[in-house]
């Protein structure tokens, strides 16, 4: 069952930096990689290809880990646990270019055909931001 | 992993990322498979990575029993510049007088590491790195 997200880590995850994702490879192994994000509603979105690594790891085994770190100040961090519920396509790019704003306040420059937009539930919280290890 | 886990060489611009101190993100599995991921102070001396922790935490347990984890350096100036370093633990070393611990203190903190608590027992993880890929190879 999703969780709430407490009012400070509301806060948190409306900070600007990469969320780093950890995907289940099938040999057992992690990958991890940093992606653009956006928190909206308790939801976490993430946008890719479905030719990426970390997508066809999820369609696999849907578990995804974020870490969410203050690049500044590197003792600001939150662990969610979750899991993918659903991806759909993101015509003409409008999510990406969405997630640009948030990074770059620019519009999104690469390629807007082909993308993915990624659901993510949290399933649990923990980390310096909560207080909870 | 299958096959020979041969050692990678990293290359200057990795080396040079991991001189600063910031910290690595480690990804360990927890015992249902699922990802855990931790901010962790660091070393990077003599081609091997090298970690210290309490052996309470749940990270350097995940670590002993897979023998693997994935890391992640970040430059803090361009967040999409980055290494991922597959590594697998080579050996485990009790630092009981607390001088590794100090040491990386240091390197973060400029300062002694706090005292340890009661009962407290930490230890230094020897890391070899064996795959590395991301923006900055």
């Amino acid at each position: 069952m999703a969780v709430e997200l407490s009012p400070k880590m509301q806060a948190f995850t409306q900070e600007v930096f990469p969320a780093i994702i950890g995907t289940n490879r099938k040999d057992g192994s992690v990958e991890i990689v940093p992606v653009w994000f956006e928190q909206k509603d308790g939801i976490f979105w993430i946008n890719g290809g479905t030719n990426r690594g970390w997508f066809k790891h999820l369609e696999r085994d849907p578990r995804i880990t974020l870490l969410l770190i203050d690049p500044k100040e590197m003792f600001r961090w939150a662990q969610i646990e979750g899991r993918m519920v659903n991806w759909t396509e993101d015509p003409g790019g409008e999510h990406i270019n969405q997630l640009s704003h948030r990074y770059l306040k620019k519009d999104y420059q690469g390629p807007r055909t082909g993308r993915i937009k990624i659901q993510i539930e949290p399933l649990r919280v923990t980390g310096a931001i909560d207080g909870r290890r | 992993m299958a096959g020979a886990k041969k050692a990678a060489a990293l290359s200057p611009a990795v080396r040079k990322l991991a001189a600063l101190p910031i910290l690595v993100m480690i990804a360990t599995k927890r015992d249902d498979g699922s990802v855990q991921l931790n901010p962790v102070w660091f070393e990077l001396k003599d081609g091997f990575v090298w970690l210290n922790s309490n052996t309470k935490r749940a990270w350097p347990k995940n670590l002993q029993r897979d023998r693997e984890l994935t890391m992640l350096l970040v430059d803090p100036k361009v967040p999409d510049r980055y290494a991922q370093i597959r590594g697998r633990l080579v050996s485990l070393i009790p630092d009981p007088k607390a001088e590794f611990i100090d040491r990386l203190s240091h390197r973060y903190t400029g300062k002694k590491f706090r005292e340890l608590e009661p009962g407290e027992h930490r230890v230094t993880f020897k890391i070899q790195p064996v795959t590395v890929t991301g923006q900055m190879i």
